[in-house]
Order: structure tokens, then C-alpha cells, then sequence
């Protein structure tokens, strides 16, 4: 039977055990673009019932260090290992506890495997490098409706968590310098950009120096203060001087300086490169506990489409690279007790073919990814659900949903991690129907993956 | 990332959830645009409000409202009518029993009208010398001054280049220097000739030859192509370009992933009854584009290639034949079916004409310019320009059936426009004066409505009276303006050389894109770019405050030396001045385009008499320079 859009309603979904026959409103929901009224009619009972059942956060995390891997690693050579007579003899494959990874590719993360917990069963929606990038950090969809400017899940975060009388803002944006940003919530929400060198932050020192600063930061104020104050718009909008504030709390301030000022021997314990730079980095933000709650570190290219495993470049390199600086990273925020209480996720806006190599010897865009989630007291050491042998698809989910895990799973477990509610929609006239932190109009419900503390 | 090789989707390798055979992950218009501007849901208009009302907030705070003390808020009916536009809102402010603000005096018109029509602050003497002129039509004299200026050519020329998009490199396709070079120069010779928008238009959707021969229109289509998909993915973003640039109708984009039916339905009367199919007929007059790269004669060596001029060069031409072939199995758009029992999209224009001949595309370029959304989408975006919020905001969500002063859409639906008859007589004087862009800018510029004060002295203001215009809405400035302002006011120029360029520019307003200038001199580009510049492609330009904004305005190199009494001959000039008051008055002109207020007067006086050496009173001006810079007013136009 076909409903008014052509599609087969009776028809099962495929095969596999967890794709259950989808309803008529699931179809109309296919295209889940709909803005009017759609939320009304929101999935079965059943589900609901499912989905607020489990409905609190897990709120083990404070803080979240967020590694966007861009151009999209090779799963089947990191998180999701498949041996075959193209593995190349650097990646030295092992199991630990019957959990494959790659000890010659990442040693260090090797020594620590039993903190990391490396989902298998992750999903992208689109294979198309600035599509998919944007659609990981916002969390949906970057094209539907009300998403077209949709914040970074930083920016969520920096709205619900952030404190306004920290001196620094609450999303943190190591080594970009743009991409999904505020979107429509309060520019204090905005990603802050560094590129940290270990010698600073940038403009936060005056080159004629700090009485000159100072005497003229206050001349400034005094020029201002003099006016009369006249405030026609009454009170509540947003106050355009904080930015201003903002930037002066920063200048010539020890603890700014303490979190951007490295040394060598620090420099070259994380790899002596810029992603370590910016390990060390996010290292530092958590101790200064000053603000900083949401630290994303943009980290590629990974987008070996040819000579993937050319030695000492391309794979080998980037993946020395993140094993000296996330291996390091964990170890000092142990040392410093910030590993319990911040959640790390690393992973691509994708995964890459699987099996023989292409003809250029490297590895082409899928749908079928993975991702590495460690800290906040998740359970490592293993794997959440299990692919089929070569790695294009999934046999096990693992999870409760029983299905792939999607950028929106993994946008509600950060939520949850922090303990936001994942399924909070806020409104305003300046919102149309309301902005879901998680999208809820999609035909499927999407759900913290909480198997990662072992649920 | 470049290049066709690179987007190998690979949908055909999806099992799973097949709903007819297709994947989930392809539904919903996966990766139909690389697109980020905000767009098509309600939510939009009411953001640019209230972004106006904070900055509006945040003004008043920081310029003292007793400059104007002898204005006050105004009834509408009082203000003297200059012309059509006047004759719409005045009537509408009194129907809404909001008054008005003052007019503008002389030294927040002067500074404003400099900005916006050429995006560079004045010069003290003209803005004294245009205060003490006691010509009757002295505003009107000025602004067609500053239409003719050169400035004006170089302003306008970057409001068009990002409109049509034109940059050296995007995610889809790379014009490289030497396209995106030739481009710039075909529109800034359009808008420096005063062009006819219509002929602009029909030349840049028709354009053909090697889109590296300068001047070259031919740089619009390229952006249309779309890797990664079977080549109707390519006709498609032709359109999806086209529409949104030239008829302000982005919703195509959705439209060519699925019906308006179920999706656009709460958001545009005319795109949520339109299909899918009839988008592809639109799309399907773009089939017969030919667009093949420059090759070279086999066995030529690659570096021999990489030298030459019209290396990645594309060469565009028309077919007589092709059509937008159905179905598609494949790429970036769900699979399309076919219409009815038609194994291709007929090429109908969205008001149901069809090609008269077989250039389907000039076909489509002639009715394009003179489909009713032409003017209006200009008309709309100048208006904007100038007013800082569209009639319809934003520019590219324009809705047909909403849009006709006298053809009410059904309730629910109101009129799209704050005021559809304005906007509608605002197109229909495009239109009679040939879609003259210095014509449209003329009348806005010259209506009492534009020089309103952004100031509303005495009176309570609101965001709902946002549509009624009743005062002016200020704006940040430009990344490009506010370089040009340090340099002008500071006097300190760098000299740039963009790529690919034979001469040097000063003017940041003078690159011919926003990844310029791309050395750096200066720590120009980066400096900029602290002001959201965008790269004309997946990062539209934006106007958001941020705190690394505040901080290079504080800091930065491209400034910290700058307002130096060493190097700033401006600063030497006013230090030569006999008095403080006399330094004062200079470097308030200056810097900000007014004089101070009393109270300022006093702080500031007062700081330069305190040292009694030279260096001591350089010091003081070089502090007095740097507040100036980073007063909030500086960065606004209003």
C-alpha cells in the first residue's frame, strides 16, 4: 500500500533484526524539514515511552575536549582495525582483551587502551567533506530550515553552561579560524579562535606596553563615562561592550598567559606540532578552570584518497601525531584530576572504503565511521558495537537503539555527559517553532549513547 | 581540497533502511548545497531586529545623545516628502501612531552617506566645509558627488563580487587567480560604466568563452557546477546560483530535493506548493551548458601546463541540444524520477514559458530579467544596503505570492514586505529607469526616510516599529571599512598587491575578493578577517561582534604602530595645532567624523594639558588617537 508520497508503507526495512517496519508519519517525516507543526506528531507511544524513561543525563562531565578529525580518517586502520594483505607492517596490529587497534600506528594510545572506549557503529549522513564537517559540529542537518545557521554544539553548550563573569568565553576553537559558529544564539556564544604557538595569546599584550595600555584603556572609559547615558531601547539587549570587557579581562592577564605559554620540553612530550600544541592547550584550560567548557581542536588532513600508507606522511604521520598528543594529554589530566570529570570524543566527519586500496593506493569517502570516547569516567577498553569484516557495515549496533549511531547520538551523549538535558527545546519569536538541542523531527529518535558508562 | 577526483560519493555502496531502494542517509537533500547562508524560516527577520535593536542600545550609549538636544522626535506628518519613498513611510508611521525620528543633522548625514555609498570615512575640512555650506540642496549635490567618485566604483564593486559569488577558490570549483581576477574586472567595469543591471545580468547568465580572458562575466556560470554527481546535479546549482542572486528565491535549492509540499509549507506560500519537477524544469534550461576545462595537446609536460596562463581555465559554450535527462540513481541529490512518463525535465520557466529557441539559455537569461522577482530582488537588496534591514529580510527568502501590494495572500499569510507597496514601487523604478543602480541609490539616498537620525531623542522606541523605518538602524562596518578608516584617519597606508595584479591597491575596499591581500602585508587579511569577511562561498560575511575584534582593535599589528606620532602624518599634522581644544576638535573629525561633545571636550582637553614636554603631549595624542579607534562608534555606520 502506497501512502499520498508514493512511498510503501508495509513494506519491512530491510532485513536486519532492528529495522522495524516504519510507520506512515515516519514517512511523512522522511524529509524531516517540515516546520509546521510537525512536532505534534512526534513518534509512537512506545518510543517515547523508551526515550523518557532513560531521559536523565548522565552529567559525569564538566567539560568537554571535542577533536574534529577533518577530511575524515580511515576507520578500518585506527578506531575500527581490519587486518588484510594490505595492512602495511608499521601498523603492527594487536588485540588487547580481543579489542583490535594498531600498537605501531598509535603505541601511546596502545599503553592506555583500557581508558578508551572506540564506537564502531557510527554513521555519517553525507559523504562530502564541508557538508558532513558542518553537520558533526552542529549536530544536524546544516541545511534544513532552521538549521541553515544553526549553532555549534559548543555554542549549546557555552549557552547552558557558560559563566558570564569567567574570564574566558566558554567555546574554544584551537587551530580553525572559522566554521559553524553561534548561529542565532547571543554572539557571547561564538566560538573563540587560537592557533596556539606556545608564546601567548595573540593582541593580548599592547606593543607600546602595559602602562600605555592601561592609561589608555582609561582614557577610553573616561571619554565614554562621561556621557550622558540615554537608553531608549529600555534594558535587556545584549550589552555590545562586553566584547570590549572581554578582550581588556584578557590583556596582561598571568592566568591567560599561563595557559598559552609552553615550553619546548612540554612542546615536544605532545609530538612538537601544532595539534600538540593545542593538546596542551586544552590541557591548560581545564586547569585554569576559568571559564572554558568546550574546547574543540580541528586536526587534519585525513583525507587520504591516495598513497594512504606511505611511510612517515599521510596516515602514518597524522596518526603519530594524534597518538603523542591525545596520549599525552590523557596522562597529564590524570595527573591533574581532570580526566574524570571531561569527556574526550574524537572523531571524522566520515569514514573511508574499506578492504584493497583504490587505484591511487589510498581510501575513498563511506558512510561508515568510528569514534573514540575517553574520560568522564567511560568504561574503556572496549569496543561499542561490532562491523562485519571488512568494515562497511554494521552487525551489532551495540547500543539501545539498535541501530547506527548518527552525529545527533553523539551531539544528545555530549549533552548528556554534561548534564544538559538533550531533549530541551527553547523558543522565542526570534526561533520560529523552537530550537531542538537535538533534532526531534527526524524519523528517527535519537538517544545518548550511555552504553559508554556501561549501561 | 580540489579538484572532481576528490567527492567520491559512494551512495551506491549503501545497503540498509532502502525505502524504494534508496538509502535514509541520501533523503532530505544530503549534500544538495556547500551553502551556509541563513535563509527561508521565520525566524530570520525577527534576529535582524533585534540584532538592530542591540546595536541601536549599545550606540546610544557610547555617543552622547546631547549633541542634538535642540532635535526631538518628530510627527511623521511634518516631514517634508523628497520623493516616493517619503510618500510611503511618513503616511505609514503616522497610521501606526509612531513618531518619527529627527533628520539627521549635517555631521551624522555626512559621515553616514561617505560610508555608505563609498565605504570610507571624510576628511575633517570637507565635513566642516560641508556643514558651513548654506546650499539649499547641498545633501542632494553630495550625494550625486559620491555616486560618480571612484570609491564609489570600488564599494559597490565588492557588494556585487559577493553577490555573485566571486572568489578565487571554493569547495565546488577553483576560478584560481586568474579567473577570479577576470571576473572582478568584468564587474567592476559594469558597476564603473553604470551598466544596466538587466544587461549585467543577462551577460553574466549567458556568458561564454575562456573564463580566464579578462574581462570575463563567464566567472558566474562557473559557479554553478557541482561535483561529486551525475552532471544534473550541475544544472541544478546552476539554477539554485542564479535564482538566488538574480530573483532572490533560494528556496530552489530545497526544491530540487523534494516538493515544497511537506517541508516549505510554514515558510513561502509560492515555494510550498512548487515541486520538484517544476524546479527541474527550471534547472533543465541549463542542460545545454558546455563547459569543458582547457586542455592541452597530449604529452604536453605537466610543468609546461602549470606555466601556462589558462592552466584550469574553463572554456563555457552552449549546446543546440541536451536535456535534463531522467531518472538519476546517483550523486548529490535524492534520486530523480521520472515526470510522469517523461524521460526529461521540459525546461518551463516558473511562470509556465517555455524556449522559443533552442539557446535555452538565453532563453532563460531574457525571461529571468524579466520576471517581476528581478526588481524586486534588487530593488529589495538596495534597499538593505542602505536601511540595514531588506523590505524582506533576508534578501534571498523572497516569496512571489506575499509580495503584490495588491493581491493579499490568504489568511493565514501576510505580506511578506514591511511595506509591499514601497517595495513594489521601488522595483517598478528600477525597472523605468533601465535597472539603473546609481538611479535607485539616488532616490534612497535623497528621501527623508534615509536621513533620518539613528537617534529617537525624546521618544520610547520599540522593535516592533522595526518595519515602520522611523529611525535609522545603524551597522558594523565592513572588515574592508574598518581597515580603510585606521589607514584614512591615521593616514598610514600599506601597499598591497593582489594576486595576479600589475598595480598596487591602498583601499581594502579595493580587493577583488576577501582572501586578499592574500601576503598578509601588514597582517592586513588576518586584521580583516577578525570582521567576518566570509570567503564567498560556505562562509557567508557576517556581523557578529567578537572579543578577537576588540582585541586586534586594542592590539593588533596592523594598527599598533599606526596612530604613533613617528608614523602617522595626520597625528603630526594636529600636533602642529596651537591648542588642545583646537587637537581635540581635529582628531574627533578625524577619527570619528564629529566634533566632541562638551563633556568629552573637557576630558579630553584637559588630558593633552597635563605634560608639558613634547614627548609627554605626543603621548597624549598617540592615547587620546588609540581610545578614539576603539570607541564602539567607530566601527558603525549610523
Amino acid at each position: 500500500m502506497k501512502d499520498q508520497f508514493g512511498n510503501d508503507v508495509n513494506r519491512p526495512v530491510g532485513s536486519r533484526f532492528w529495522k522495524r517496519p516504519i510507520t506512515n508519519r515516519r514517512m511523512f517525516f522522511r524529509h524531516a524539514a517540515s516546520a509546521v507543526g510537525g512536532y505534534m506528531l512526534l513518534p509512537s507511544l512506545q518510543q517515547k515511552a523508551k526515550a523518557q524513561a532513560a531521559m536523565m543525563p548522565v552529567g559525569t562531565a564538566k567539560n568537554v575536549i571535542f577533536i574534529l578529525m577533518t577530511g575524515a580518517p580511515s576507520h578500518v586502520d585506527t578506531f575500527d582495525l581490519k587486518v588484510g594483505p594490505w595492512t602495511p607492517s608499521f601498523m603492527a596490529p594487536n588485540t588487547f582483551n580481543g579489542l583490535a587497534f594498531p600498537q605501531g600506528l598509535m603505541p601511546n594510545l596502545a599503553n592506555t587502551i583500557g581508558d578508551l572506549a572506540l564506537v564502531r557503529s557510527v554513521r555519517a549522513h553525507a559523504t562530502a567533506h564541508s557538508l558532513a564537517q558542518s553537520w558533526v559540529q552542529m549536530g544536524r542537518n546544516p541545511i534544513q530550515g532552521l538549521n541553515t545557521i544553526a549553532p555549534h554544539i559548543g555554542s549549546v553548550v557555552s549557552l547552558e553552561l557558560g559563566d558570564p563573569n569567567a574570564t574566558l568565553p566558554p567555546f574554544i576553537s584551537l587551530n580553525a579560524a572559522s566554521g559553524p559558529g553561534n548561529g542565532f544564539l547571543p554572539p557571547t556564544d561564538a566560538p573563540f579562535y587560537v592557533s596556539p604557538g606556545g608564546t601567548g595569546l595573540p593582541n593580548t599584550t599592547a606593543a607600546d606596553g602595559q602602562a600605555a595600555y592601561n592609561r589608555r584603556y582609561g582614557l577610553m572609559t573616561q571619554l565614554d563615562s562621561d556621557m550622558i547615558n540615554n537608553q531608549p531601547l529600555g534594558d535587556g539587549p545584549a550589552e555590545l561592550e562586553v566584547f570590549r570587557e572581554k578582550a581588556n579581562a584578557m590583556m596582561y592577564n598571568p592566568a591567560i598567559s599561563t595557559i598559552f605559554t609552553f615550553d619546548q620540553p612540554t612542546k615536544n612530550t605532545y609530538g612538537n606540532n601544532s595539534f600538540g600544541n593545542a593538546c596542551i592547550t586544552a590541557r591548560n584550560l581545564l586547569r585554569a578552570n576559568n571559564g572554558a567548557r568546550f574546547i574543540q581542536i580541528s586536526f587534519g588532513s585525513w583525507d587520504h584518497h591516495g598513497n594512504i600508507y606511505a611511510p612517515n606522511t599521510n596516515l602514518q604521520l597524522m596518526a603519530k601525531e594524534f597518538d603523542a598528543g591525545v596520549a599525552a594529554l590523557i596522562q597529564d589530566m590524570k595527573n591533574d584530576g581532570t580526566f574524570a570529570n571531561t569527556m574526550i570524543v574524537a572523531f571524522g566527519e566520515f569514514g573511508r572504503t574499506v578492504g584493497a586500496l583504490n587505484q591511487n593506493a589510498g581510501r575513498d569517502h563511506l558512510v561508515q565511521q568510528s569514534a573514540l570516547f575517553t574520560g568522564a569516567q567511560i568504561q574503556g577498553g572496549r569496543a561499542i558495537g561490532v562491523t562485519n569484516a571488512n568494515g562497511d557495515d554494521v552487525t551489532d549496533p551495540g547500543w539501545s537503539q539498535e541501530r547506527y549511531i548518527w552525529p545527533e547520538d553523539i551531539e544528545a551523549t555530549i549533552y548528556s555527559a554534561l548534564g544538559i538535558d538533550w531533549t530541551k527545546v527553547i523558543h522565542g519569536p526570534e526561533l520560529g517553532i523552537g530550537f531542538f538541542y537535538v533534532p526531534q523531527l527526524d524519523p528517527v529518535q535519537y538517544f545518548p549513547v550511555n552504553e559508554l558508562w556501561g549501561s | 581540497m580540489t579538484g572532481t577526483t576528490r567527492l567520491l560519493l559512494t551512495l551506491t555502496a549503501l545497503t540498509g533502511f532502502g525505502l524504494q531502494g534508496q538509502d535514509l542517509t541520501a533523503v532530505s537533500g544530503a549534500n544538495c548545497t556547500f551553502k551556509q547562508n541563513p535563509a527561508k524560516f521565520q525566524g530570520q527577520t525577527q534576529r535582524a531586529i533585534k540584532a538592530i535593536g542591540a546595536q541601536l542600545s549599545a550606540l546610544d550609549k557610547s555617543r552622547n545623545t546631547m549633541k542634538i538636544s535642540s532635535l526631538s522626535v518628530l510627527d511623521p506628518a511634518t516631514v517634508p516628502h523628497a520623493n516616493f519613498i517619503d510618500d510611503q513611510i511618513f503616511p505609514a508611521m503616522s497610521a501606526a501612531g509612531v513618531q518619527s525620528a529627527p533628520i539627521s543633522g549635517d555631521e551624522e548625514f555626512f559621515r553616514r552617506i561617505n560610508l555608505d555609498l563609498t565605504g570610507r570615512i571624510p576628511a575633517p575640512a570637507d565635513i566642516l566645509t560641508f556643514e558651513a555650506d548654506t546650499t539649499p540642496n547641498k545633501r542632494a549635490i553630495l550625494i550625486d558627488t559620491l555616486l560618480s567618485s571612484s570609491a564609489f566604483v570600488d564599494k559597490w564593486t565588492m557588494w556585487l563580487g559577493d553577490i555573485l559569488e566571486n572568489n578565487a577558490a571554493a569547495v565546488a570549483i577553483n576560478r584560481n587567480v586568474n579567473g577570479r581576477n577576470a571576473f572582478y574586472q568584468y564587474i567592476y567595469n559594469a558597476v564603473a560604466g553604470n551598466e544596466s543591471f538587466k544587461e549585467m545580468a543577462y551577460e553574466v547568465v549567458t556568458a561564454t568563452g575562456n573564463n580566464y580572458d579578462s574581462p570575463s562575466a563567464a566567472g558566474f556560470i562557473i559557479n554553478g557546477y557541482q561535483p561529486g554527481g551525475p552532471v544534473q546535479d550541475t544544472f541544478d546549482m546552476s539554477l539554485v546560483k542564479t535564482a538566488q542572486a538574480f530573483l532572490g528565491l533560494d528556496h530552489y535549492d530545497c526544491l530540487l530535493c523534494h516538493d515544497g509540499r511537506g517541508h516549505l509549507d510554514a515558510l513561502s506560500l509560492w515555494a510550498g506548493q512548487t515541486t520538484r519537477s517544476q524546479a527541474e524544469e527550471m534547472a533543465a534550461f541549463f542542460s545545454r551548458v558546455n563547459r569543458p576545462g582547457y586542455t592541452y595537446p597530449s604529452g604536453t609536460p605537466a610543468a609546461t601546463q602549470t606555466a601556462d596562463f589558462y592552466y584550469q581555465s574553463y572554456i563555457i559554450s552552449d549546446n543546440t541540444t541536451g536535456t535534463y535527462g531522467l531518472p538519476t540513481t546517483y550523486g548529490n541529490r535524492p534520486n530523480r524520477a521520472l515526470i510522469g512518463t517523461l524521460t526529461a525535465a521540459p525546461p518551463t520557466y516558473r511562470t509556465g514559458q517555455t524556449p522559443g529557441s533552442a539557446a535555452w539559455r538565453a532563453q532563460f537569461a531574457t525571461m529571468m530579467v524579466n520576471d517581476p522577482m528581478f526588481s524586486i530582488n534588487f530593488a529589495n537588496r538596495l534597499w538593505k544596503a542602505m536601511f540595514n534591514l531588506g523590505q524582506v529580510d533576508t534578501v534571498d527568502t523572497l516569496d512571489p505570492l506575499r509580495l503584490d501590494p495588491n493581491n493579499p495572500p490568504p489568511a493565514p499569510w501576510t505580506f511578506q514586505a514591511f511595506n509591499p507597496a514601497l517595495l513594489s514601487q521601488l522595483a517598478d523604478t528600477f525597472v523605468r529607469s533601465n535597472y539603473d543602480l546609481r538611479n535607485m541609490l539616488r532616490f534612497i539616498a535623497n528621501s527623508s526616510a534615509y536621513q533620518l537620525s539613528s537617534e529617537y531623542p525624546g521618544g520610547t522606541w520599540s522593535d516592533t516599529n522595526s518595519g515602520l523605518f522611523a529611525r535609522h538602524y545603524p551597522r558594523r562596518l565592513m572588515g574592508e571599512e574598518v581597515h580603510d578608516a585606521i589607514a584614512t584617519a591615521t593616514g598610514v597606508w600599506a601597499k598591497y598587491t593582489p594576486r595576479g595584479f600589475n598595480n598596487t591597491v591602498l583601499y581594502g575596499m579595493q580587493m577583488p575578493d576577501t582572501s586578499e591581500p592574500s601576503s598578509n602585508t601588514n597582517n592586513a587579511n588576518t586584521f580583516m578577517n577578525y570582521f567576518l569577511r566570509g570567503n564567498r562561498d560556505n562562509i557567508p560575511r557576517a556581523t557578529d561582534p567578537t572579543i578577537l575584534q576588540s582585541g586586534a582593535l586594542m592590539n593588533d599589528t596592523f594598527m599598533n604602530t599606526k596612530f604613533h606620532m613617528t608614523q602617522s602624518p595626520n597625528l603630526q599634522a594636529i600636533a602642529k595645532l596651537t591648542t588642545p581644544a583646537a587637537q581635540v576638535q581635529q582628531l574627533y573629525l578625524t577619527y570619528l567624523g564629529r566634533m566632541p561633545s562638551t563633556a568629552e571636550n573637557t576630558a579630553a582637553v584637559a588630558y593633552l594639558s597635563t605634560g608639558t614636554t613634547t614627548t609627554a603631549k605626543n603621548a597624549a595624542m598617540e592615547d587620546l588617537a588609540w581610545s578614539l579607534i576603539n570607541k564602539l562608534e567607530f566601527v558603525f555606520s549610523y
